[in-house]
């Protein structure tokens, strides 16, 4: 006999309209099976797919892995009002914010700082409460193609109001339990160790949500230190982190986690973080915005005019693990 | 009665708060069990001190998806986290969903959390001081990865300052779930798993277990009163009948903690730590102290 499912709670925040099987239309219309190659410029990756508006993941942070060098092209391109899904974020967040290109954030963690409070106080910038743990079984749930998932957290948090979950009875058990909804933003940007053309991707080392964020996503820019061949894929499938059919743009961007560590590769420009932070704790980002991200065209004008081949030697050098990052 | 391990080595002479509290931490964790430690400050400090002298077979977890690593250390300043040094040696890199699936499914025994602010049922404030509702508030960062430590480990340790603008009522806004109203299966209501929640908190001078889950004292730190614990707080807590005494640094702890653990002083050395100092007749006291053990020509951030 049909009974409706018992709501006992539920937060009050708007949050990503949850539609999986629009989701699935959108995989079987826009994501290429075809073995295509996808090599392009940071600059057109960023032009043909992300969109104003758009909701955006990435892969880990500025300082950690993260897709720096895309982070910075969106800001450079002026993007706007993006909602942000920022699961293990950090000064990113304030990034966004203080150039304009983030409106609403879901908030896991970030690194609070003078931008953003400035941008929450004028109403320009609208906070969702979650935690990692959460944004990522969201970013699973719809990877799964799934419209909700439960999860034994979260609930009577003072976040669980400014989310979208639900407490629910649930019907096998007839116990409370939290429901969050699935999460199938519109872009994802994840920066990798490896990948070939089509997009086959390997990382290295641990990670947050890399595979589900690429399979929740509608579209996906792949930045990677180093373009192999195919045959080196096929050489050993199970190291493929996400296969090319996530992928829709693939761009070669050595040092693309700058200022940032890449494991195995490259130690992160420990005085770049230092200067990025000090910014942004004295309210002065637009300094590192005007330095870092409008004052040069392109990652490889950064590496050029403002890093230089000293700097990333050091760096590089100083990454002496190897074990573990397929060296 | 928690049992408190009996420091390995002789009574250090000088240490400051945050010390102290980190070798205290160190001590009570288990051998052979599996903690969720946060990536870098005190919890992580506590869990490698403790690996050395206290509980070799202890192994931990973090967030980012490091199970039971044998880090590098010192870490590098800001690369806690994602970091090959930190996942060094691991026995399994995996992510952010499967740690918590390792949590949800009740493999990990412990969490250790850092806190903002608390209250007597053990919640935790990680997202504002002030009235969030309306008025004027201080933002912070979030729960990040302690709202599943609180909710999913078995048994949650919170470590805070001994402030009472750490001790309230009730915390302004609940980041991570403690004994939430602190009404019985409150936790349960709320659909959190059966059988969890707070049970330890450490201060530097003070340590409090949770009975019919409101915050306990049991033990205090040799260089403070009853009385100086009790004023530095925004409510009374319950107090156990014996209390204990928690046993300050000794000069091996120390050595580990400073020329290895934290050689920089960026967890050991917080403009709010006080010295304290052993007077050779066995009594403490609050000094002015530089920070004279750290070894100046080491880098610090």
């Amino acid at each position: 006999m049909a009974q409706e499912l018992e709501i006992l709670a539920e937060g009050e925040a708007p949050y990503l309209p949850v539609d999986p099987d629009g989701f699935r239309e959108w995989v079987r219309d826009h994501k290429d099976r075809s073995l295509r190659p996808k090599l392009m410029s940071e600059r057109e990756a960023i032009e043909r797919f992300v969109q104003d508006g758009d909701y955006l993941v990435y892969e880990c942070n500025y300082l950690n892995r993260g897709p720096a060098a895309l982070l910075r092209e969106i800001m450079r391109q002026r993007k706007r009002d993006l909602w942000v899904g920022c699961k293990f974020t950090w000064i990113d967040v304030a990034l966004l914010v203080e150039a304009g290109c983030a409106t609403k954030i879901d908030v896991g963690f970030f690194l609070y700082s003078a931008a953003i409070d400035r941008a929450v106080k004028e109403g320009r910038v609208q906070l969702y409460e979650y935690s990692n743990v959460v944004l990522t079984n969201r970013l699973l749930a719809g990877a799964m193609g799934i419209p909700f998932i439960p999860v034994r957290s979260f609930g009577g948090t003072d976040g669980f109001k400014y989310s979208g979950a639900k407490l629910v009875r649930d019907p096998y058990s007839g116990q409370p339990v939290t429901i969050v909804p699935a999460l199938n933003p519109d872009v994802a940007i994840i920066h990798v160790h490896q990948a070939d053309i089509y997009g086959n991707a390997r990382i290295y080392g641990v990670g947050i949500s890399d595979l589900e964020a690429a399979l929740a996503s509608k579209k996906v820019i792949i930045s990677t230190e180093e373009i192999v061949d195919t045959e080196e894929i096929r050489s050993d499938p199970g190291r493929t982190t996400i296969p090319y059919f996530l992928v829709n743009a693939v761009v070669h961007l050595p040092f693309g986690a700058y200022p940032g560590e890449m494991p195995g590769r490259y130690c992160s420009d420990v005085e770049h973080c230092v200067e990025v932070v000090g910014a942004s704790m004295r309210g002065r980002l637009d300094q590192y915005l005007e330095k870092w991200v409008y004052g040069v065209g392109s990652h490889a004008e950064t590496l050029d005019k403002l890093v230089g081949y000293q700097k990333l030697a050091q760096m590089v050098e100083r990454a002496t693990i190897k074990e573990g990052y397929g060296r | 009665m928690i049992e408190l391990k009996q420091p390995v080595g002789r009574k250090a002479a000088l240490f400051n708060e945050r010390e102290h509290q980190i070798c205290v931490v160190a001590r009570l964790i288990e051998d052979g069990k599996a903690y969720w430690i946060a990536a870098g400050g005190s919890p992580m400090a506590s869990m490698l001190l403790a690996k050395r002298l206290y509980a070799p077979n202890a192994v931990y977890v973090t967030e980012d998806g490091i199970v039971a690593p044998e880090p590098l250390i010192p870490f590098d300043p800001m690369q806690q986290v994602v970091s090959p040094r930190a996942g060094y040696r691991a026995l399994q890199w995996a992510n952010m969903n499967l740690i918590g699936a390792y949590a949800q499914a009740g493999v990990l025994d412990y969490g250790i959390l850092n806190t903002l602010q608390v209250d007597p049922y053990g919640n935790i404030n990680s997202t504002a001081l002030g009235d969030f509702e309306g008025g004027e508030y201080r933002r912070f960062g979030g729960p990040g990865g302690a709202d599943s430590v609180a909710a999913l480990c078995w048994r949650t340790i919170l470590l805070t300052d001994h402030d009472r603008r750490k001790f309230v009522p009730r915390v302004d806004f609940i980041s991570s779930p403690g004994f939430l109203d602190g009404s019985e299966g409150a936790r349960e209501r709320w659909g959190l798993p059966r059988g969890t929640g707070p049970y330890l908190l450490i201060t530097p001078w003070a340590m409090f277990d949770y009975e019919e889950r409101y915050m306990r004292l049991v033990a205090i730190s040799p260089f403070v009163t009853l009385e100086q614990v009790l004023d530095e707080m925004g409510f009374r807590p319950k107090i156990a009948p014996q209390l204990q005494t928690l046993e300050t640094p000794t000069e091996e702890e120390l050595t580990i903690l400073r020329t290895e653990l934290d050689p920089r002083g960026q967890i050991t050395l917080p403009d709010s730590s006080r010295w304290v100092a052993l007077n050779d007749d066995g009594s403490y006291s609050f000094v002015e102290a530089e920070a004279k053990a750290v070894d100046p020509n080491l880098p610090r951030w």
